[in-house]
């Protein structure tokens, strides 16, 4: 960043909204994968569109680097500032810029968050489908990067399948609009917006979105299954997928994090080795019916409790167990590392074994908590970073999963993206002549490679991999940690 | 404070609660930002002035506690890092001067009254206050109040269905000696022995908050051997008594009465959460409707947990409609040092509080803490026909007399 | 104009690194995408056909790009499952040319198009390159999502040789109703509250007929409780929109495959959201159509592309014309964008698939 770049940031920004000290970078140093840390050269807080085109195309013109962040919550360091680049923070562009109720749309600003479109929705018996855990907070923009999705994706898929159209400031600064209204999205020519959405902030920056809302359900019917051992939850999960039934919603969660979950929020939870929760959802009568037949295959699947939630209350305390439960691992243990995995949903028992022998192996817990319904493995490493080398057993522990996942036949991600986190493992779900072409497709689009740079693509140094050791008012014996 | 701090895993989750941040759009005016850089500043990565900005915007309004997954004790780390900061800060003089009278005179009903006759306790006083104590010096009037004296104690009508002690607070029985005067009635009304001890008084905790401990603790003590230890609870009808007498166990760490401290603070109780708990007597009601909005103060609402206690009390009124209003759990940016220091944040705070009270046409408002009284009656000031705001405990009270 | 049936993928790579111009034909049904290519090396992949991998417990099947429709959906169905995107079924469609012109059929309306339930793919691009793009589980994040990007690609950036979709269990029973309304304007306010409602149709079309408007709504789920819903649909119907009929058709796929009433001239398909129909009414001077998926596909049969083209453009919408005499198939709005453009560059940046 060089004084003139400065000066002409100095003019699309006035002081408040354009960080340059110390104490306003600090926070933004990392996103929610503390181990990386990167001082960015500066921050501007753009408020509307315009800005962010001048901003990009400055960038472009200075061959600056830039990452946009939204909330910050991403997982796998998407959010990371460059190290003397540019952050570009979009919360502040959170409009709804339209509802339209009887077409099922709405057309949003990138920094708006997830769960306002559904409360904003939510008057019209409507709402906006995907949902992270991180929804309370994460933003469109950052869901976009990460084509995120959550534990009601299997029905209805992920960010991708509920945008229909966008604007875009592509890396070089052009300006581009695709898809529509219409619920066919783009519709004819190819898929610009499956393209786009999770491209992981490389390609450019989403201005303005269209996304596409749902009826609200009429019904939801939530059931809660104990069982002493693991495997068997995930059995039930196969016995419900054999039967034909097509739950809005599978996931699972074992000890620990069923330990950590109850800690948070006291959802009540059994006290069991595994808890399995289904959740149907749509017209009562359907529903209804197939709430019997899923209450069948539970009960032979060997629950040794089966809890159905009877009210909106019960349900809301389920999901809130399961949905802080990455975070509530936070009470457990000082440090901890979530990894995101995809293996063939058939194979989830094999993987849980081999994730359980890696724990042996290590010497490490690792709380498991999983979208069972599409094979999405969230294993939560934990580990206390005062100990010398434990950040590195984690992480060794967590490559194995990765491996491991990738031996099965899955993905190395299923929704937090590869990030600064993954950028290495790349090449082991995709060939050479892939990942260059992958490379050169970013290189047509931004030229300068500015965009996110040193995110997704193997190589560089990792910036400031944190080796956390004591911390300092410990070793000076003025505090210590229970 | 390092707990605290190590169980931040920065997921971002409490930002979305954060007033402040949804005000000011950056990271460094949320929790988690705060968090950071407090843990800079600990660690000697920062110093402490550059941060400081940042951590006095801060409302300690709480709500990112609940918000927090991991659990974080934001509000245990702020006082901490506040007093560890306050014993290195260097004041400007007049700060300096306002603080001492703070110290001299507030936690003191009689100093106060006389000083506060004597004009010499200017509103600006409260700069030098935290929150949520600043605030009810905004109800300063020209002129204070008579002050109401009450029995030693009121006895219970009909069946005795417990005991408490009212804690009459500081500044709250100088300002608003109505407030407790009702609490008393309505508890009375329900069966409830109410004690006044002449020697009770402040909790301490407006000290604490300003960093002088030792005064704190003195104060504190002379409750443990004012109050009863024979009664079921101590109710305060003030936010911050309830909240801030929960940090008397941090207060009085390593101290020879740590446990008699604990086992007051433990049997604290807000005015609502005991009614609740003892079950309200069925009130006359009003004659005709009431659309009545309850306004949570931040140190029920998020430091006490209390969201359906005051609401159930209130719904039990006959001909009283309690009214939802949007972004309930939104600090009102309850004035004090937030209004000296951060007019034009607290007055954007108070303007949509306001915003989303009169969009649902309310003819009263009630809270359960002076500060908010104070704000909102100072933000509705200048509506046309503000509707009148009071403490739970005197619409209550309103409601066993049928009077108006 | 040399006609190649390439039995491989090493086989079409040859093909494409060998010719300076290729066209892929899947079954060839689509033939106005085929007009503008005299002079190409025509690749039929009707020779590149079967079910690769079929999980019915992972919900996904894997199969290569000349394998017709029909086929995979008779696998799919052995094992009470579909393919949601609905597929439309022409004697001779292939699942290539499907994601090629993303065409699918009115059950697209329950669960999404072609583009959700796509997984990824095997290409052969424009340089003979042979690679793999997307994923072959159900969720996957890592990497660029060129599958996607294939789909309504119309074979102008790479050939596609082997599919993986996402796959759904298909309900046991359906029912079909047509309620009927006078003005259009009247007919959409009925879209519109079903719109808003927790009605789950499996699809939903509007017809014009002779009288008015019609639209056809169609229930999946379980024999013993569709005659409850189709009472409980029919009279919050009744109740909220007054239609001036409804009537229980026997339900069959010729009622729900759109194109069925479509024979002769030229068939377009446009992308459209409901608002915009009366305007597109307007235009299009009484073409032979339905509106599929709720209102949001047109399909138009029409003699007069021209006419067409041009109310297209007026309304900035675009057609993709599948079947009949046209210059180019694409008409209306163009569909040049500048993002669609880098990718060709990469993917054929000599313009072989043009
Ligand atoms: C506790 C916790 C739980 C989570 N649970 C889930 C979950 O269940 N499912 C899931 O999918 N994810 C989950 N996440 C991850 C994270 O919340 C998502 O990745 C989310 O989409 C990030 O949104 P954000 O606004 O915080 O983006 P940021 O972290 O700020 O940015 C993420 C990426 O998006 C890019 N970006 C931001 N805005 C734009 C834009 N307008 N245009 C282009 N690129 C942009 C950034 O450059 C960056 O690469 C979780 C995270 C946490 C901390
Ligand atoms: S919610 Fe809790 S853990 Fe997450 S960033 Fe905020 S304080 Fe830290
Ligand atoms: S106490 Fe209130 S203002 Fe302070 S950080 Fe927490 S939520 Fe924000």
């Amino acid at each position: 960043m060089n004084r003139a770049f400065f000066a002409a940031l100095e003019s699309i920004y006035p002081p408040q909204r354009l960080l340059t000290r110390d104490v306003e970078l600090l926070p933004y140093e990392s996103d929610a994968l503390t181990a990386f840390s990167a001082k960015p050269g500066a921050v501007v807080l753009p408020v509307n569109e315009a800005e962010i085109v001048d901003t990009v195309r400055l960038c472009h013109d200075h061959a600056v680097p830039f990452v946009a962040r939204g909330s910050g919550t991403s997982l796998s360091g998407g959010s990371l500032p460059i190290p003397e680049g540019l952050t570009i923070g979009l919360n502040r562009l959170n409009r709804i810029k339209k509802l339209d109720p009887q077409q099922r749309i709405a057309v949003v600003e990138p920094g708006v968050i997830n769960l306002s479109i559904s409360e904003a929705a939510q008057p019209y018996g409507l709402y906006y489908a995907p949902d992270p855990s991180s929804q309370s907070i994460c933003t469109i923009g950052g869901n976009i990067a990460f084509n995120s999705g959550g534990a009601h994706c299997l029905k209805y898929g992920m960010t991708s399948n509920h945008v229909l159209g966008m604007k875009v400031v592509l890396a070089d600064g052009t300006v581009t609009k695709f898809g529509s209204e219409s619920v066919e999205g783009v519709g004819i020519g190819p898929d610009l917006i499956g393209l786009f959405v999770g491209s992981e902030g490389l390609f450019g920056i989403a201005l303005e979105i269209t996304v596409r809302l749902m009826p609200q359900p009429e019904v939801y019917r939530t059931v809660l299954a104990a069982y002493d051992d693991l495997g068997r939850a995930g059995d039930a999960v196969s016995m419900v997928v054999a039967s034909g039934l097509l739950p809005g919603a599978m996931e699972i969660m074992d000890r620990l994090a069923i330990e950590a979950a109850e800690a948070s929020v006291k959802a009540g939870y059994p006290d069991a080795e595994a808890l399995l929760i289904v959740e149907l959802e749509g017209e009562s009568i359907q529903v209804n019916t197939e709430f019997e037949r899923l209450q069948g295959i539970i009960q032979q699947s060997g629950a040794f409790e089966l809890r159905v939630a009877e009210s909106e209350a019960e349900r809301t305390r389920i999901w809130k167990g399961r949905k802080g439960a990455f975070s509530a691992v936070g009470r457990l243990s000082p440090d901890y590392i979530v990894q995101d995995g995809v293996v063939p949903r058939s194979r989830l028992g094999e993987a849980l074994l081999a994730i359980n022998a890696l724990k042996v192996k290590y010497g490490l817990e690792v709380a498991n908590v999983f979208h069972a319904g599409d094979g999405n493995l969230h294993p939560l490493i934990l580990y206390d970073g005062r100990a010398v080398g434990a950040l590195e057993k984690a992480e060794a522990l967590a490559g194995e999963i990765l491996a491991l996942c990738i031996n099965l036949g899955g993905s190395i991600t299923g929704e937090h993206g590869v990030g600064m986190e993954k950028r290495d493992y790349l090449p082991a779900m995709f060939s050479e002549e892939e990942i260059d072409i992958m490379q050169a497709l970013r290189r047509s689009i931004d030229p300068r490679e500015i965009a996110n740079r040193g995110k997704m693509f193997p190589g560089g140094e990792a910036p400031a991999l944190k080796l956390q050791g004591l911390h300092p008012l410990e070793k000076a014996g003025v505090i210590s940690r229970e | 404070m390092a707990t605290a701090i190590e169980k931040c895993v920065h997921c971002g989750f409490c930002l979305a609660a954060c007033p402040t941040y949804s005000l000011l759009g950056e990271e460094m005016d949320s929790p988690r930002g705060r968090i950071y850089l407090m843990k800079n500043v600990l660690e000697d990565k920062l110093a402490a002035e550059d941060a400081q900005p940042y951590i006095d915007r801060c409302l300690g309004c709480m709500a990112c506690v609940p918000a927090c997954p991991s659990g974080v004790e934001y509000g245990d780390l702020l006082v901490s890092y506040r007093a560890l900061q306050e014993a290195e800060r260097r004041r400007p003089p007049l700060d300096a001067m306002a603080r001492n009278l703070v110290i001299s005179t507030l936690p003191y009903p009689k100093r106060f009254r006389l000083a506060a006759q004597a004009g010499k306790l200017g509103k600006a006083l409260s700069g030098a206050l935290p929150l949520p104590f600043a605030s009810m010096l905004n109800l300063l009037p020209d002129q204070l109040p008579a002050s109401r004296p009450m029995p030693p104690v009121l006895p219970a009508q009909g069946e005795r269905r417990g005991v408490v002690a009212l804690l009459p607070g500081c500044v709250q029985q100088a300002l608003a000696p109505e407030i407790n005067f009702a609490a008393a009635q309505v508890l009375a009304a329900n069966g409830v022995e109410v004690h006044n001890p002449p020697d009770a008084g402040c909790c301490g905790s407006i000290l604490l908050h300003v960093g002088a401990e030792q005064q704190a603790q003195e104060i504190a003590r002379r409750n443990f051997i004012a109050i009863p230890a024979d009664i079921d609870a101590i109710i305060t009808t003030a936010a911050g008594c309830g909240s801030g007498i929960k940090d008397y166990e941090l207060l009085f760490k390593g101290q020879p009465d740590a446990e008699r401290a604990i086992a007051f603070s433990r049997k604290v109780m807000d005015f609502s959460a005991y009614l609740s708990t003892v079950g309200m007597r069925a009130p006359a009601g009003f004659a005709s409707e009431r659309r009545v909005v309850y306004q949570d103060a931040c140190h029920l609402l998020h430091a006490q947990s209390l969201h359906s206690e005051p609401r159930n009390l209130l719904n039990q009124i006959p001909n009283l409609r309690l009214l939802p209003i949007a972004d309930a759990g939104q600090c009102c940016g309850s004035a004090g040092t937030y209004n000296i220091d951060q007019p034009a944040l607290a007055a954007e705070l108070g303007r949509r509080k306001v915003e989303s009270i009169l969009a649902v046409q309310p003819d009263l408002v009630v809270s359960g803490n002076i500060g908010c009284i104070a704000q909102l009656r100072q933000q509705l000031q200048s509506q046309p026909k503000p509707p009148p705001v009071m403490h739970i405990a005197e619409l209550l009270w309103k409601a066993y007399t049928g009077s108006d | 104009m040399s006609v190649n049936a390439p039995r491989s993928v090493t086989e079409l790579q040859a093909i494409v690194r060998d010719n300076e111009r290729v066209h892929v034909v899947g079954n060839g049904s689509k033939t106005a995408l085929h007009n503008a290519h005299d002079g190409a090396a025509s690749a039929e992949l009707s020779g590149m056909t079967g079910i690769i991998e079929y999980q019915p417990s992972e919900y996904t099947v894997t199969l290569r790009a000349g394998t017709p429709v029909r086929d995979l959906a008779a696998a799919l169905s052995q094992q009470g499952q579909y393919l949601p995107c609905d597929p439309l079924m022409g004697a001779s469609a292939t699942i290539g040319g499907t994601v090629a012109c993303n065409l699918a059929g009115s059950r697209r309306y329950r669960y999404g198009g072609v583009r959700d339930f796509i997984l990824g793919a095997e290409v052969v691009d424009g340089l003979g390159r042979a690679f793999r793009v997307g994923g072959k589980v159900v969720k996957n994040a890592a990497g660029f999502d060129l599958s996607k990007f294939l789909v309504g690609s119309l074979g102008r950036y790479a050939i596609m040789t082997e599919l993986t979709f996402k796959v759904f269990p298909d309900a046991p029973s359906f029912r079909s109703l047509r309620l009927d309304y006078g003005p259009l304007e009247e007919a959409l306010r009925a879209v519109y509250f079903i719109n808003q409602s927790a009605f789950e149709l499996d699809a939903l079309d509007l017809i014009p007929g002779a009288r008015g408007w019609s639209l056809l709504a169609r229930l999946a789920g379980y024999d013993e409780t569709l005659p409850q819903r189709v009472e409980r649909f029919s009279s919050a119907m009744a109740r909220e929109t007054a239609p001036l009929d409804i009537e229980e058709l026997a339900d069959s796929g010729s009622l729900w495959n759109p194109l069925a009433d479509l024979a002769g001239g030229c068939l377009v398909k446009v992308a459209l959201s409901p608002k915009q129909i009366p305007a597109f009414e307007a235009a299009l001077a009484g073409a032979r159509r339905r509106y599929s998926v709720g209102g949001n596909v047109a399909w138009v049969a029409t003699d007069e592309v021209d006419a067409l083209d041009a109310a297209l453009q007026k309304l900035a919408l675009t057609g993709l014309c599948l079947r009949g005499a046209v210059k180019s198939a694409v008409i209306g709005e163009p569909i040049d964008n500048v993002l669609a453009q880098r990718v060709k560059q990469v993917l054929d940046p000599y313009n072989k698939f043009m």
